[in-house]
């Protein structure tokens, strides 16, 4: 990178129908609680990055009428479709290229609005699967099944690594509190669906030296169809992650991991993908190391598309001591945050942040 | 800006009201193939792929981007800002290279809207839903308002709206990338039925689908490849509320503050301080006449209150600068392509390479991006030397 940036403040909106509040609102309040967090104040930010979804805020370009909440107003500003860490990607690009000083990243979501498994299911090719009602859950299903499939059906490591995930989410302030979770399909269980969450989450970075930066990035992305995939190995991420580290020089490791997934089942396979355990025993790893998602992953609240920007933020509050009752004891120097496309996570996003 | 960036590769679909005969993956494919060729590059030479797909309901599917753009293996990610989709996917790809992440890269933009049974109803569910649905407003009557502004304060005539509709049909006609451009004159325009006035229906643009596809690479890669060096490059938001922006300050709705703002943080990087001198040709993302008109005094092509006199030099054929030989969007919009198209006919024109439309002696294009309600701006100025 030419300019390297570095994270000044984040804030994390996680909750379930606020009815005083509209979606704007959240995203102002967001916005706001990240630029107070920074200490930065609005005149100084010279780009916005935001990640929005059309189908999940209910109306065609919705960043039309919610993109100014988030600071774009006479702003330089893009908003992606796509997972909230690659709206923080391409700011931190923004920045390397010296075309920026200093950038607000939001991602918004308000599953209480919506129904995202219907949304999803549009996703799919309107002849040939559509109308057998896959959506969203169904690919991480058919992904447990895949697992299943090559190591049983391990329900006992299984619920450890959901009642360990439990405890995480339990503990985490930023946690939503409601329990509305999707119908997933079998084999997977209906604890280990996500529970839904509106969700908004900003971040400010910037130029100017701070005490966490991000030390890499990582992209990719693998077919689109599910049947020519390898559901359980997850190749976009893996190479995702891959490249993170490589470019992150990350060789003395990484203390704190954020790893996205719509169900436990993803979280679960994504750690095998990361190499943080052998293959088929993902879960037995998630329950076992607590720097896998202490945040509690989806379990605390999901919604695209802000995981990715959520696992961010959990790692930045880690890395600077503040992540209230799900914080972990240091010294910590390294973390990793992924985020995901639909469907299956098609593509797959890496950053790791590094403390200064 | 450490590294000079340059366009090496366009491919263009047809653009149609619908395509009938392809899916998205085989328009896409086509127009990948056809930018990739022209830039002497493979698939993996490229380092990142950005897509540009606006409201998702268009298409009538979501995501449509996964199955027809990305590429197993490739960075990806989509760009939607509504109409100025192509033009800020064009703006990410460019920042992605500046940052030394790759040394080329691909932009697809993609619009299937033929493809919707209700493209209206679909663009209409962008205003507020709350203050403004149920006064039906519309793309159409949201023009129709700055329209009327435009004529009440700059003076234009229903003549300059019809004739700048019939100039741009005229440069239709040689324009390889559109299927049967209609032709008529600007008597036909005012003959035509009243949309919301005063928008006549020949004024307004067509529903259109297709691909623009581009390659971008770093001065390194570009060697001795006929390139469209990016000079200059910038976009600016503005607040959506039309009301707001009536009587502010900054200037009014018709101003375009975003276009003027993100013109002259442009034309500074390229070095240009007198754009009626140091242009030759402007795309400008206007599917209606009076789009097209903000734009001419937000660019410094004419003085503030000399647009109608511009507007008359160009419907004459007397005025030095080209603007829009391709037709523009009055007759092809394919609205997440279309901002793209603007950047990749004005890359054609300096590269010498667009066929029957190209012009004599351009050395330096300015291309135009709109997206929202006007509040999206992008200005890309490219130039056939190395900057």
């Amino acid at each position: 990178m030419n300019h390297p940036s570095f994270v000044h403040g984040v804030a994390v909106s996680v909750s379930w129908q606020i009815t005083s509040a509209s979606l704007t609102d959240l995203i102002f309040r967001a916005t706001t609680a990240a630029l107070k967090d920074s200490n930065i104040d609005l005149a100084r930010v010279d780009s916005i990055v935001l990640s929005a979804h059309d189908l999940v805020d209910g109306r065609s370009l919705s960043s039309m009428v919610t993109a100014p909440a988030a600071g774009a107003y006479l702003r330089d500003e893009i908003r992606l479709a796509e997972d909230g860490l690659a709206a923080m990607s391409l700011a931190s690009a923004r920045i390397a290229a010296g075309e920026t000083e200093f950038s607000v990243i939001a991602a918004w979501g308000r599953a209480s609005e919506g129904n995202y498994s219907h949304t999803s299911r549009f996703a799919f090719d309107p002849f040939l699967i559509q109308p057998f009602g896959v959506d969203e859950f169904a690919v991480s299903a058919w992904r447990l099944s895949a697992w299943i499939g090559e190591h049983g059906e391990r329900l006992e490591a299984r619920q450890r690594a959901h009642t360990a995930r439990a405890a995480r989410a339990a503990r985490n302030p930023r946690a939503v509190c409601a329990d509305v979770r999707p119908t997933v399909n079998h084999p997977m269980l209906a604890s280990e669906a996500p529970r839904f969450a509106d969700i908004v989450v900003a971040a400010v970075i910037g130029r100017p030296e701070s005490g966490v930066r991000i030390a890499g990035v990582g992209h990719s992305s693998e077919a689109s169809m599910i049947g020519d995939r390898n559901l359980t190995r997850m190749q976009a991420l893996r190479e995702a992650v891959a490249r993170a580290r490589t470019e992150g020089r990350e060789s003395a490791g990484v203390d704190v991991y954020q790893l996205a997934g719509p169900t436990l089942a993803d979280e679960a396979m994504a750690l095998e993908a990361v190499q943080l355990a052998p293959a088929g025993e993902g879960f037995d790893a998630y329950a076992a190391l607590a720097n896998v998602n202490p945040s509690g992953g989806s379990e605390s609240g999901w919604c695209f598309p802000t995981s990715g920007l959520l696992n961010f933020a959990e790692c930045y509050l880690q890395l600077s001591g503040r992540a209230g009752g799900v914080q972990l004891r240091g010294p910590l120097r390294r973390a990793l945050a992924t985020g995901l496309s639909p469907m299956g996570g098609q593509v797959a996003h890496a950053i790791v942040l590094e403390a200064a | 800006m450490s590294r000079s960036i340059a366009i090496a590769g366009v491919g263009q679909t047809v653009y149609k009201r619908r395509h009938v005969e392809m899916n998205s993956a085989e328009l896409v494919r086509g127009a990948v193939l056809e930018a990739l060729n022209d830039a002497g590059l493979g698939l993996d030479a490229i380092g990142l792929v950005v897509g540009g797909v606006a409201p998702d309901a268009l298409a009538g599917m979501n995501h449509i981007d996964l199955a027809s753009i990305a590429r197993p293996g490739i960075p990806y990610f989509r760009v939607n800002t509504g109409g100025a989709t192509g033009s800020a996917a064009f703006l990410a790809a460019r920042t992605w290279i500046a940052a030394g992440r790759c040394d080329a890269a691909l932009v697809v933009a993609l619009e299937r809207m033929g493809h919707a049974s209700t493209a209206q109803k679909v663009f209409n569910s962008i205003f507020d839903p709350i203050y403004e649905k149920d006064i039906s407003i519309s793309t159409i009557s949201m023009v129709a308002m700055r329209a009327t502004m435009l004529m009440q304060e700059q003076g234009y005539t229903l003549d300059h709206w019809a004739g700048l509709a019939a100039k741009n049909s005229k440069s239709a006609q040689l324009n390889d990338t559109l299927d049967h451009p209609k032709l008529f004159t600007a008597a036909e325009v005012l003959a035509s039925p009243v949309l919301a006035w005063p928008i006549h229906a020949l004024e307004a643009c067509p529903m259109s689908e297709g691909a623009c596809v581009m390659v971008l690479v770093a001065d390194d890669l570009a060697g001795e490849r006929n390139v469209a060096w990016i000079h200059g490059a910038a976009g600016l938001s503005d607040t959506y509320a039309m009301g707001d922006r009536m009587h502010r300050p900054e200037g009014s709705l018709v101003e375009l503050y975003t276009l003027i703002h993100s013109a002259q943080k442009a034309f500074t990087q390229a070095g240009i301080s007198k754009p009626s001198e140091q242009i030759d040709c402007v795309e400008i993302h206007a599917p209606f006449a009076s789009a097209e008109a903000m734009a001419y005094t937000a660019l410094g092509l004419c003085g503030e209150r000399t647009g109608p006199q511009f507007a008359d030099g160009l419907i004459s054929q007397t005025e030095r600068i080209v603007v829009n030989p391709s037709g523009g969007p009055q007759v092809a919009n394919p609205v997440s392509a279309a901002a793209l198209i603007r950047i990749a006919e004005c890359a054609q024109q300096v590269r010498g390479r667009a066929g029957r439309r190209q012009k004599d002696g351009i050395r330096r294009a300015v291309a135009t991006g709109q997206g929202g309600a006007t509040q999206f701006s992008t200005c890309v100025v490219l130039g056939a030397d190395r900057p």
